[in-house]
């Protein structure tokens, strides 16, 4: 009896971009079975994304560079197909739904490539209707591509590559920008999909979050390569657990053999003298809407106290970054009041207020312009109008607690996305602005790299309060001291994590997902009576 | 946000009544026949057109008002300006008829400020900003009426190829993006006190001062564009003629349509030929003030 054919087959894989030296991957192989979800995890730059493109065609067709080894999809070699003919195979899913979104309205999106190849009208609208009813979208069907939330356009992008019946799917980080009851909603399909029998590959950071939905196995890359390929199990024994984010059981397991971690001190340049214990910021009854119909922030009323490090919560689209451009004066309340250090936000112009208080987005592309580091640390000190002398101080200053001083002559676009993080946080540190606010501030960076990042941040000393958007819950039972939750334009909960977070119902109708640390936390909190990470928990 | 589509279905819209490439084609042809005039008394029938437009589109004032005002504001600007220094308007009239002149009592530099009303500058200013406005209000309406989604079948529609067609329709679809983008980089770099309003200096300076816009938003855009490709390529774009789900269908009033914005524009080109609808003063206002 002869073996059905695998679905994909990749054999000695390797491949070197035309431009860049070293092989990007090699000795990549591997087989995929039918029905099987197989994840793909490890740090940026590992390899994941290059493999992906070669086995969806885009390499060489698309990134030229060379090539070795070879791709077998159910028994034939693809090297000299068409990407018309892979692409009727092969499904992929990108990473930002924004920029993969071609259709101005959901219909068009998901008849995209139905319609590129040249498919009956009649048959396109029956696969379509077929992609919304299997994702239980068919609501949105008439619905403006641009207006729908994150989680939507995740599922709208997958309709698109459902549609054309692939038999094998590719998912690059199709996470990163959800929600967790989004996520979660989107890893469901992505099991249902598989239970039919399609071949899942999936690349994510969020490994803690695929696991639920019980992948049959693990890839694991490091420079290139296959480090671990088998059973979920067996990769907790193989991987740093600081490399990839495994569940917090197996963390304590491991953590317990290794010494105690050493305790971060938190925003150590607060001091809690009597003079200092006016609020930094104040919202007053905030109420806002972009346009005269719809309000979408509704009576926000708030203290920011020197010493709180605050993590906002809430699902995409809930207010979250139009609550914290008010704080800055980006937005202007349409009643009540914001005050910065006693100043009405209404009075001061955001320059005014950038001395105080620091925003740093979520992707540093958005900001970075300069042609060396140092002269983008003097831009705002410059157009905050200090002295020529004090500016280079500041910049000074603010490369060494970033730890790029070797760095200052280069080009911020050329470095690493990490180092251009901390640019953007440089930046702000050049101003002197004491309150820090970021939005996403671990967005686009693998588990290892954002947890370093937020170490550092937590133990600069020039802060002395720190307000961050996520929706990692865990970064809040982690760092956070204060847990705003927004929804709908309301204030919701504000309070110490432990009491805001112990209340699952709420954070149900919040549309976020208990993780294993919160639950581990929450059980062991008579014993610890405050949240810590889990290798702290191990040696309790 | 800084872009946002303003398209909407509307009730007894007279654009909307109509197939889009049908108001496309009618437009096309409107827009060189006005183009082909400068004689006030030729334009005016061109703005009746405009005006009937911009009244029957069902489109609300508060919807247009940034946009209609700032076009319009734009256009009278410009007419002012042409009116007050006469340049622009001497290609079309050789000899000025003076109604007033106004000569300044100070020097600067030796030189004189002298400002002349004429008759030609006065008609010229006239049919400059009726010809420029019936443009604009045909113009503006275009987003507001014709609906986003069927930007590329409309271009398919009256002969353009596939790829250019749906290049269009990537256009409408990326051009909230690029606006969000653009102001999410105004908001990254106000918050570290640049202040676009406060930029001050020569041309040049002043480009160079918008850096911190352009560079990020270019940037951004390049990167963007990288998935953008990509996401073509997996789903077969351009490999050969394509189907389009959406489907136009002329009706009687389309042909009508079509053809009346034919007639107009073949008569404008033989009434040219013929020798009419050149710059035109009334002669009796010649006469007064030769």
């Amino acid at each position: 009896m002869t073996s059905p054919v695998k679905p994909l087959v990749v054999d000695n894989l390797s491949f070197r971009y035309r431009d860049r030296q070293g092989a990007a991957i090699h000795n990549i192989s591997f087989e995929a079975k039918p029905g099987e979800i197989l994840l793909i995890a490890g740090a940026s730059g590992c390899g994941k994304t290059t493999m992906i493109r070669a086995i969806n065609g885009l390499i060489p067709r698309s990134y030229k560079g060379e090539m070795g080894g070879q791709i077998l999809v159910f028994g034939e070699e693809v090297k000299n197909w068409k990407l018309s003919q892979i692409s009727q195979k092969i499904g992929t899913v990108l990473q930002d739904p924004e920029r993969q979104i071609l259709g101005t309205k959901v219909l068009n999106e998901i008849a995209f490539g139905l319609e590129n190849l040249a498919m009956p009208r009649d048959e396109i609208f029956t696969r379509v209707d077929e992609a919304l009813n299997f994702l239980k979208i068919s609501h949105l069907r008439d619905r403006e591509t641009f207006n729908l939330s994150g989680g939507e356009k995740q599922k709208v992008a997958l309709a698109g590559v459902l549609a054309m019946r692939p038999s094998i799917l590719l998912l690059d980080e199709p996470l990163a920008s959800l929600d967790p009851a989004s996520a979660q909603d989107t890893l469901d399909a992505v099991r249902a999909l598989a239970n039919q029998g399609m071949t899942i590959l999936l690349v994510e950071h969020r490994v803690e979050d695929v696991l639920r939905i019980h992948p049959e196995r693990v890839m694991f890359m490091s420079e290139g390569e296959i480090r671990y390929l088998g059973d979920v199990q067996g990769l907790s024994k193989v991987v740093n657990y600081r490399e990839v984010k495994l569940p917090e059981e197996q963390i304590v397991t491991r953590a317990k053999r290794e010494p105690a971690p050493v305790q971060i001190k938190i925003l150590p340049g607060v001091t809690n003298s009597q003079s200092e214990k006016a609020a930094l910021v104040k919202f007053q009854d905030v109420a806002f809407g972009y346009d005269a119909e719809r309000e979408v922030l509704h009576g926000i009323n708030l203290e920011i106290n020197r010493g709180d490090v605050i993590a906002v919560l809430g699902p995409n689209g809930a207010g979250k970054t139009t609550f914290v451009k008010h704080a800055i004066g980006l937005l202007k309340p349409k009643s009540g009041n914001v005050f910065v250090n006693g100043r009405d936000t209404r009075e001061a112009s955001v320059a005014e207020i950038a001395g105080m208080l620091g925003y740093v987005f979520q992707s540093p592309s958005h900001m970075l312009f300069a042609p060396t580091v140092r002269e983008e640390l003097a831009f705002g000190p410059t157009n905050l109008r200090h002295p020529k002398e004090q500016i280079e101080q500041e910049v000074k200053e603010a490369l060494k607690i970033v730890n790029l001083s070797d760095n200052e002559n280069d080009p911020p676009l050329a470095l690493s996305f990490g180092q251009q993080k901390r640019v953007s946080i440089a930046a702000i540190l050049a101003m002197r602005s004491k309150i820090l606010v970021m939005d996403e501030p671990t967005a686009g960076q693998d588990y290892q790299n954002y947890m370093n990042f937020m170490d550092s941040i937590l133990q600069m000393p020039v802060f002395e309060a720190i307000l961050f958007i996520t929706h990692d819950v865990d970064l809040a039972v982690i760092y956070a001291n204060r847990v705003l939750m927004v929804n709908d334009g309301r204030l919701v909960a504000d309070g110490t994590p432990q009491d805001v977070l112990r209340d699952f119902d709420r954070l149900k109708a919040n549309r976020l997902v208990p993780t294993s640390l919160l639950a581990l936390n929450l059980k062991r909190l008579s014993a610890t009576g405050r949240f810590m990470r889990a290798e702290a928990l191990a040696h309790v | 946000m800084l872009v946002a589509w303003r398209y909407r279905k509307r009730k007894n819209s007279f654009i909307q009544s109509f197939d889009p490439r049908a108001w496309i084609i009618f437009y096309a042809c409107f827009l060189f026949a006005t183009l082909s005039f400068w004689d006030v008394r030729f334009l005016l029938p061109f703005f009746v057109i405009a005006i009937f437009t911009l009244i029957t589109s069902g489109v609300k004032w508060h919807e247009m008002r940034r946009a209609f005002l700032f076009i319009v504001g734009f256009v009278f600007f410009f007419a002012f300006l042409t009116f007050l220094t006469g340049r622009g308007g001497s290609e079309v009239y050789k000899e000025e008829h003076l109604i007033w002149e106004f000569k300044g009592s100070f020097s600067i530099l030796s030189w004189t400020p002298v400002l002349k009303v004429t008759v030609e500058r006065a008609f010229f200013a006239i049919s400059q900003l009726v010809r420029v406005t019936s443009i604009a209000v045909m113009t503006i309406l275009i987003p507001y009426s014709l609906n986003p989604a069927l930007y590329g079948i409309t271009f398919k529609g009256i002969g353009l190829p596939d790829k250019f067609a749906y290049a269009m329709d990537l256009t409408m679809r990326f051009i909230p993006t690029f606006g969000r983008d653009f102001q999410l980089t105004m908001d990254a770099q106000r918050a570290r006190g640049y202040e676009l309003d406060k930029i001050s200096g020569g041309l040049i300076q002043q480009v160079r001062k918008l850096g911190p816009v352009i560079v990020p938003v270019t940037i951004h855009a390049i990167i963007g564009s990288e998935d953008i490709i990509d996401a073509m390529d997996l789903r077969a774009f351009g490999v050969g003629a394509r189907t389009w789900t959406d489907v136009l269908a002329y009706q009687f009033r389309d042909r009508l349509l079509i053809a009346f914005g034919v007639v107009i524009l073949l008569v404008s080109i033989v009434v040219g030929f013929m020798g009419y609808g050149a710059f035109w003063v009334p002669e009796v206002l010649a006469k007064i003030f030769s």
